[in-house]
């Protein structure tokens, strides 16, 4: 999302700071140890950064654990229908294009019940941050298979475990036609988390952030060994993508890659051999759908005289 | 065998020995523990049934239509939210003649996000074409899942299980799991009359003109008026085997009565005990539970209400712009009796998103009904305005 805020191009008429406390909304009911609290920190540090007007920022979200996000930021919130997050932020945005979105769905939400959605608002490319907080199950729902959920992993649907591969949504959404900002990251990585969502956010276009979250109730094994052996990571660097220096101590795969080249963004997402964090890929040059929306050239005033002006050549 | 189990898990159970082929079904609160014991069932072996998982109710409805068409025996369960996302396929489940059963846990629709008991996800489904059985106990619960199947498929219509939420879907009572033998007695495999089979091909869903669109429509309609009749004769053999039967409506302690109320639901049982209680002190009053909405069991209600001075319709669910659905179907069902017969119906609309209602509040609706002189709506709202 571009950061073409009326309160960054001109001066501002009140000369308010906001700092983080300032979007705080109501306390956050997740449970202790979960993921989303620290997306929702990160996501809080960026709008005190980009100085986002609480009354011109949007965050629309479905059904699920994390999307209870909107009731903890202090903005505008649409906390809506499970798996429509994404058809009423595009409502939203192509009327009001002066708003800054922020979708927040789960992985359920996103890949599940809303997947096609989540095809066409990749597509359509309207200028906005998708967040999809991906925990690998139904959460709020407590344990059933979720289409991320890992081949084997046993839930309350399928006791004897998940029977398909997991559906890898990087990979999925680089497929889509249009695609202009497809990104990873994880929660337990605060830094990179927040460098991700800046990135996104800064880029113009649709952009699409997987964030690995976890469920310590339901899911608390999944990323257990990632999060504690650093080695499992791999962060993707690029000054188009997202550089986070501060992490190369602890975070020593490091590679370069180009998110503009969409060959080498899709072989990476393919690769199951370790957790791939970064920007897999980033085209500002993609139309846009709400480019496509045009302002009638005359008024219907000037149309009348037009109008008028044919009919007088036939006069009788 | 009796269990004490939870509302969901006597419907899982009335699945289970119904012996269901193809279940698919997405999570939804406070349905989710019916499917949940029916993936344990599959995956144990207790149910040899295929559990299809999918992304959505919609997907959910959309794989029993095909399962169905295909001839085998099919099962589904939602609520709410996902119920009215499936809406276009329960007409299509409907027209398609398909007999498939779903069970929904009545949980009131969303904006407010509430996941408590609420009437208005199913009666909201009213004209899709489905026969509708609410239920007031566990035991029922079990006992209506298993009839229901033999209805559907007697009669070629889809048939949807309804069960209040959380007051039956998560609260235990002791349940007669009826023996494997004697269902199976009861229901035999299903032999589908008309279905997907390469060996016989014929499509199904083609295009239907103006010249013979009315007929099928007639052909549904006339399904559902053999429904009043063929509900009640399954109810029957199902009692003959269990002694358990209920009709399609019930009448509780209705002779000579004066008051009549009429429910659906669990507020049935509240409302038993408030009949009794003033019974006791020799009040003439009486019961009447709607258990089948669709059909409507018009003769019946006005043959078991025709008579009374008054009659109090508890309604927890409510048509905006109307009344409450139950006492707007009921009062229309009084039309046709003579005006020397026919009560005064009192609507009250109750109970919605999950409010409870108590002895108390049933007790104060006796008395409203009683002293007031008419009503003065024909939707009077309990705890908001009385
Ligand atoms: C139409 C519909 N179907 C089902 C549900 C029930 N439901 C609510 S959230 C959810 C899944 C949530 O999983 P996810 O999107 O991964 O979010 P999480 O809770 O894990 O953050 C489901 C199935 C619903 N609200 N609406
Ligand atoms: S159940 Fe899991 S995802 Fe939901 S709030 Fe708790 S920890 Fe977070
Ligand atoms: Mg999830």
């Amino acid at each position: 999302m571009s950061g073409h805020s009326c309160s960054l191009l001109f001066p501002v008429e009140d000369d308010r700071e906001y700092s983080m406390s300032d979007y705080q909304g109501a306390q956050a009911r997740w449970c202790p140890g979960c993921g989303d609290h620290s997306v929702l920190t990160a996501t809080q540090r960026l709008l005190a950064s980009e100085q986002l007007k609480p009354e011109e920022t949007v965050f629309v979200s479905g059904i699920g654990c994390s999307s209870r996000f909107p009731h903890y930021v202090s903005s505008y919130g649409f906390h809506g229908i499970h798996g429509r997050a994404l058809p009423v932020a595009t409502g939203i945005k192509l009327h009001r294009p002066d708003l800054h979105v922020f979708v927040v769905m789960g992985d359920g939400d996103c890949t599940s019940i809303g997947a096609a959605h989540w095809l066409h608002a990749t597509r359509y490319n309207v200028d906005m941050v998708a967040l999809m907080l991906d925990n690998n199950i139904y959460g709020l729902t407590k344990m059933q298979t979720s289409p991320t959920t890992p081949e084997g992993y046993r839930s309350n649907t399928q006791p004897m475990g998940s029977f398909l591969p997991a559906l890898n949504p990087i990979e999925a959404t680089l497929g889509v036609t249009n695609a202009s900002f497809v990104a990873q990251t994880a929660e337990w990585m605060p830094a990179h988390l927040y460098a991700t969502l800046e990135a996104a956010y800064k880029h113009n276009g649709f952009s699409f952030v997987r964030i690995l979250q976890r469920c310590p109730v339901f899911t608390g094994d999944i990323y257990q060994d990632a999060v504690r052996n650093p080695d499992m990571i791999e962060m993707l660097e690029h000054p188009d993508g997202v550089e986070v220096p501060d992490l190369h101590q602890i975070y020593q795969n490091i590679s370069r890659h180009d998110p503009r080249n969409m060959d080498a963004a899709r072989e990476l997402a393919e690769k199951m051999d370790r957790i791939r964090v970064g920007v897999f890929f980033r085209d500002e040059s993609r139309p846009r759908y709400e480019e496509t929306r045009h302002l009638p050239l005359h008024t219907t005033d000037e149309k009348i005289g037009i109008l008028n002006e044919e009919l007088d050549k036939y006069a009788v | 065998m009796k269990k004490v189990m939870i509302g969901n898990h006597a419907v899982s159970w009335g699945v289970q020995r119904s012996r269901v082929e193809v279940i698919s079904a997405y999570p939804i609160t406070p349905q989710t523990q019916i499917v949940e014991e029916l993936s344990d069932m599959c995956a144990d072996g207790r149910l040899p049934a295929r559990y299809i998982k999918v992304e959505s109710e919609h997907s959910a409805m959309a794989a029993c239509i095909g399962a169905s068409a295909a001839g085998v025996r099919t099962f589904t369960a939602t609520s709410a939210q996902g119920l009215a996302l499936m809406h276009e396929l329960l007409h299509w489940a409907a027209g398609g003649r398909l007999p498939i059963v779903m069970a929904d846990v009545n949980r009131a629709m969303a904006p407010g996000w509430n996941i408590w008991t609420d009437q208005n996800d199913s009666l909201s489904q009213r004209d899709t074409g489905w026969i509708q059985l609410y239920c007031e106990t566990n035991q029922e619960v079990f006992d209506t899942t298993v009839q229901a199947f033999r209805l559907a498929e007697q009669i070629n219509l889809p048939v949807m299980i309804i069960l209040d939420a959380f007051f039956l879907s998560h609260t235990s009572e002791p349940v007669d799991l009826t023996d494997q033998e004697i269902v199976d007695e009861f229901l035999p495999q299903r032999v589908a009359q008309y279905k997907l089979d390469p060996s016989d091909p014929h499509a199904f869903g083609a295009l239907v003109r103006p010249d013979a669109y009315m007929e099928m429509r007639w052909q549904q309609q006339e399904a559902m008026r053999d429904t009043l009749r063929v509900m009640p004769e399954v109810d029957e053999a199902w009692g003959a085997l269990t002694g358990r039967r209920y009709g399609a409506i019930e009448e509780y302690r209705t002779e000579d009565a004066e008051l009549l109320l009429v429910t659906s639901g669990t507020i049935t049982s509240t409302a038993r005990h408030v009949v009794d209680a003033r019974r006791s002190s020799g009040e003439k009053i009486g019961l009447v539970k709607i258990k089948m909405f669709r059909p409507f069991p018009t003769a019946l209600l006005r043959s078991a209400l025709a008579g009374a001075d008054r009659v109090a319709v508890l309604d927890r669910n409510i048509s905006p712009g109307h009344g409450g659905i139950f006492a707007e179907e009921t009062r229309s069902a009084l039309y046709d009796v003579p005006l020397e017969d026919r009560p005064t119906l009192f609507g009250y609309v109750l109970g919605l998103g999950g409010r409870d209602v108590t002895p108390s509040v049933i007790e104060a609706i006796v008395d409203r009904t009683r002293e007031a002189e008419a009503p003065e709506r024909q939707d009077l709202w309990v705890g908001v305005e009385l």
